[in-house]
């Protein structure tokens, strides 16, 4: 299966230009003038940064992502490693259970839940807050599963010489399974953090206040509004796009392999 | 590579009591449960919860407004069976799955046995197709709808260049849903393609040498060797795009909003219309069961396959 | 965030100061509108908004563009379990009747009976805001539909003076016309109707989708259903208007607005704004009278809340009084296209000046001698909801007419029975 042929490796590279080709010329017309490509032209410009940013809220949209995602990625860390290193670790009364019950939401689709919680989050009055964007996402039971297994891989013996040396249970997870399941943990917070910074649906029925937008409602509001005088500002839309998906662009170099093996180990799930 | 823990794996000499044998305080006992509480109470709260609450609100008459919800028994779920939009909805979200289905898991074979080696132009070029499945998909959306815009759209500018006269994507009935299975094949083919070379990747390379040996042609080998040895991945992948198809709203809600004529009106999308904007709570709910029930037998059917076939490929 | 909590720092300690002696307290209402703040409707309510809080300096009027008036009501009603409903809302005068109807809406009765303004607004301006008896909104912003063209294309479609464009086979002929000789440059004849435009329609059909006295549902009528056959045509059968303002009924405005469309059927509010951008090709004449001369007022008023609390309702309705007096109607008419809607708008200067130099503002008020106001029982909501995929469904060929009104009529006689419970 090995393919040596230069030929096609250059053509692999056009392949790849070609499929992205979308989303590459849209960062490139982030930075024309709205005249000028309505006219067939070509002028460059930031202005439609400084607008997205500035008249359309876009560095607050971006703070309420970054944000939002990074809290729901530490909470649902934290949570999910500590559940993993119980189920892992312990035996006790309903374990097989309350592990089961956590398996299962991964079947359950999260819609159904959508009129209730907003329902729920209506009733506590958190509904257009951060914490009402925050909590109803934060449990993973992908990565408690993810981690659980991970851990298991772990051998035992490190835990028994902790245990010997006096540690209790939470050193032991602090100081032993943390550090050697750090690659696992990283994927799966990664996994998260991408899931909450794309996730639409949630933050557009909970949040009504155009402050606590998300990236993903401020960018679909905004197209939908129609920018522009008659014609829709597409070069001001695409800026607003690019934005919201810049993090994700930045980290991607680093953090491919990291997704890869998630996704990878995920499917055999 | 870290080892790739599994269900399947469960080592059988392997006492799972974190305690030594000597014994275990009875703090010790208890501390498992907190371990689990956080994430449990989270679970329950906003998900198990919410399931009893939909399966009770599709039994009822609610608003929003009104101060009471009647109990109207299954009345709910017979007016959604008897709608035209209920079969509309499910005909246009099994119609999507038909179709990019096997249009995602074809093409994402066929790329991911060309970009199996490990040399750099192949990382990269996996990494091309790998990007959109981590974008954002409203990102996308709103691209795509720039690139089938009837007017100063890309795909229009470029027919006209070849002296083709503009096509109205999103706006004809006929095109609509095809645009928008496309655009779902474009985000998430990356995804099928990484668990495609995984599963090309476990299969032995002795394999292959010895249907060469056999003097068998490429084509041969790809039907006598890849395709039955990467079965496994392929059921898991034609489940899990099934299900995902049964929930894709976001590309629809930016680019059609189930339109034009409810031509793309998918089961999710239908669902945030009668409960988010038509505020029918009961319908609404009764249709979330629905869906519920849908997608879990899906996903009963993908447990019963594919936990048998994963064994094979593991 | 800051400016925010210095506002509200100065605010209370104007109010903590001012306790003892006159009542200064500082109130803060929150205003949903649906006039985009980048185009000139926005702008002339910006306008009045600011000439309202330097009148009033104790109150601080936060307003929220929230989209059009769909997007209005449907936030509106998700909003009520959450409690997180805004204190004055503009809603469309046909929709507000479901609110008014659930106690969502303040009964603004007693308010308007003390306040000098009832005695000028107009006789229609005052009966949108009736529901069973009571008053729950006050106009803000009243139109009717109008037919605009374009002069130029008219002309370069070899009409060298203005067609006859009355019935709806006038309208069409004029539209083929169009569409034959220019649709090489992409100019089609007419844009797709909007649903304001539909209703209007269906009423010089002589018909309606609600009788305005027995409440009964005309959807399903000979002459409605005739009226909607004809509105499909022009898409599907004709193809004299371009189905992009089917999908999304702004774009066909926008193509108006871009010179790629002779015809458009539209509220008179859009006038300000069609005239800026096609300038003196404009021109306004009534809408047709296919069977009988009858065009809907459309438009909207400004609602309190019956959440809010008192002091906020009392600043509440100062706004809304305020902002229907002479000049700031006035303001708002020569700033949008909306019609006059108190009696002393076309004493002020500003009005006379839009009179005079904007030819054609003027045909809305012109068609008021058979305008008239719809019925707004709550089901209309969900009706007008309903309304656009089924429209999308005719329009565009999918499924015939006369069973889908047939079939939506039935629903909509179903639901109204469910809302009545």
């Amino acid at each position: 299966m090995k393919l040596e042929n230069p030929l096609r490796s250059a053509a692999a590279l056009i392949v790849g230009l070609v499929f992205l080709s979308p989303a590459l010329y849209s960062i490139w017309l982030s930075f024309q003038t709205a005249d000028a490509y309505y006219a067939g032209g070509l002028e460059f410009t930031l202005d439609n940064y400084g607008r997205a940013v500035g008249q359309y809220h876009f560095a607050r949209y971006l703070f309420n992502s970054v944000f939002v995602s990074g809290i729901v990625t530490l909470g649902g860390i934290a949570m999910a490693t500590l559940a993993a290193y119980a189920f892992a670790r312990f035996t006790f009364r309903g374990s097989d259970l309350l592990f089961g019950l956590t398996i299962a939401t991964l079947m359950i689709p999260s819609h159904i839940s959508l009129i209730p919680n907003y329902l729920t989050l209506a009733r506590v009055g958190l509904l257009d807050s951060y914490a009402g964007l925050i909590l109803p996402p934060m449990a993973s039971a992908f990565a408690t599963f993810f981690l659980r297994q991970y851990i298991r891989g772990i051998p035992r013996s490190l835990d028994e010489a902790a245990y010997m040396d006096g540690a209790s249970s939470l050193q032991v997870l602090t100081r032993v399974i943390v550090p050697l399941a750090r690659p696992a943990i990283l994927s799966m917070a990664l996994y998260i953090f991408i899931n909450e910074w794309n996730s639409y649906i949630w933050p557009l029925v909970a949040i009504g206040k155009s402050d606590l937008y998300t990236l993903q409602v401020g960018l679909a509001r905004l197209y939908k509004i129609n920018p522009g005088e008659d014609l829709i500002d597409w070069p001001l839309v695409m800026a607003a796009s690019t934005i919201s998906i810049l993090p994700v662009l930045l980290g991607f170099a680093l953090v491919e392999r990291h997704l890869v093996r998630g996704i990878t180990m995920g499917a055999v799930k | 590579m870290a080892p790739a823990p599994t269900l399947m794996q469960n080592p059988p000499g392997q006492t799972s009591s974190g305690c030594s044998p000597t014994g275990c305080p009875m703090v010790r006992k208890l501390l498992p449960y907190l371990y689990i509480v956080p994430l449990m109470a989270f679970i329950a709260v906003f998900t198990y919860i919410p399931i009893v609450t939909s399966i009770n609100l599709s039994f009822r008459e609610w608003d929003f407004l009104s101060p009471t919800m009647p109990f109207v028994g299954l009345e709910n779920y017979k007016l959604l069976l008897s709608s035209t939009e209920f079969w509309n909805s499910l005909r246009v979200t099994a119609l999507f799955a038909a179709f990019s289905v096997p249009l995602r898991l074809g093409l994402a074979l066929l790329i991911a046995s060309w970009l199996t080696s490990d040399r750099f132009e192949t990382r990269l070029l996996r990494g091309a197709f790998f990007l959109p499945s981590v974008t954002s998909t409203v990102s996308i959306a709103v691209v795509f709808s720039w690139v089938f815009a009837t007017d100063y759209g890309v795909a229009n500018e470029l027919l006209k260049r070849i002296g083709v006269d503009k096509i109205p994507w999103l706006q004809d009935p006929r095109i609509a849903l095809w645009v928008l299975i496309l655009v779902n094949t474009w985000k998430q083919i990356g995804y099928d393609i990484v668990i495609y070379i995984a599963g090309l990747q476990a299969i032995p390379d002795e394999l292959y040498d010895a249907a060469s040996v056999d003097g068998g042609g490429r084509f041969h080998v790809f039907r006598r060797i890849t395709l039955p040895l990467v079965m496994p991945t392929t059921y898991f992948l034609l489940v899990i795009s099934v299900i995902e198809a049964f929930q894709v709203f976001t590309i629809v809600s930016v680019m059609t909003h189930g339109g034009p004529a409810s031509a793309t009106d998918m089961l999710v999308n239908m669902l945030y219309r009668v409960g988010f904007v038509l505020f029918d709570i009961g319908t609404g709910s009764a249709l979330a069961v629905l869906l519920f029930i849908i997608l879990i037998a899906l996903a009963l059917i993908k447990s019963r396959v594919i936990g048998r076939k994963v064994h094979y490929e593991a | 965030m800051t400016r925010n909590f210095l506002k509200l720092a100065g605010a209370s300690l104007i109010a903590l100061v001012g306790a003892t002696s006159i009542s200064m307290a500082a109130t803060t209402i929150t205003f949903w509108h649906s006039f985009d703040p980048e185009k000139p409707n926005g702008k002339a309510l910006a306008e009045i908004i600011g000439n309202f809080e330097a009148a009033n300096p104790g109150i601080d009027i936060q307003s929220e563009f929230i989209g059009n008036y769909n997007d209005i009501v449907a936030k509106l009603q998700a909003a009520i379990p959450a409690h997180r409903e805004p204190d004055a809302v503009i809603m469309e005068v046909t929709r507000y009747g479901l609110f008014a109807d659930r106690g969502v809406l303040t009964d603004l009765s007693d308010y308007v009976e003390k306040d000098p303004l009832k005695n000028d607004l107009f006789d229609f301006a005052r009966e949108v805001g009736m529901f069973k008896g009571k008053n729950y909104i006050v106009p803000f912003n009243s139109s009717t539909p109008v037919l605009y063209y374009n002069k130029d294309i008219f002309a370069r479609a070899g009409f060298a003076e203005e067609p006859a464009l009355k019935t709806y086979d006038d309208i069409l002929k004029v539209s083929k016309q169009i569409t034959e000789k220019l649709g090489v440059e992409g100019i089609t004849g007419i844009a797709a109707p909007g649903q304001f435009a539909r209703w209007g329609l269906v009423m010089d059909n002589d018909s309606d989708l609600i009788d305005s006295k027995t409440g009964d549902i005309l959807l399903d009528s000979a002459n409605t259903i005739e009226a909607y056959q004809w509105m499909a045509s022009l898409v599907h059968e004709h193809k004299v208007a371009s189905a992009d303002g089917v999908t999304d009924e702004d774009m066909g405005r926008d193509a108006f607005l871009q010179g790629k469309v002779g015809i458009m059927l539209n509220s008179t509010g859009t006038y300000v704004r069609s005239k800026k951008a096609i300038g003196e090709n404009l021109a306004v004449r009534p809408m047709p009278c296919n069977k009988v001369c009858s065009v809907p007022i459309g438009g909207a008023g400004i609602g309190i809340l019956s959440t809010a609390e008192q002091d906020v309702k009392d600043a509440a309705y100062k706004f809304i009084s305020f902002a229907a007096n002479p000049e700031s109607n006035a303001i708002w008419f020569a700033g949008t296209g909306y019609m006059p809607i108190n009696k002393h708008t076309a004493d002020q200067q500003k009005a006379k000046d839009a009179l005079a130099k904007q030819p054609g503002i003027d045909v809305a008020i012109s068609q008021l001698d058979f305008a008239r106001g719809r019925p707004r029982p709550p089901v209309v909501t969900w009706m007008r909801a309903s309304e656009y995929d089924l429209w999308q469904a005719m329009a565009l060929g999918q499924r015939d007419v006369k069973e889908v009104l047939t079939e939506f009529a039935a629903k909509t006689r179903a639901e109204a029975e469910r809302l009545a419970k």
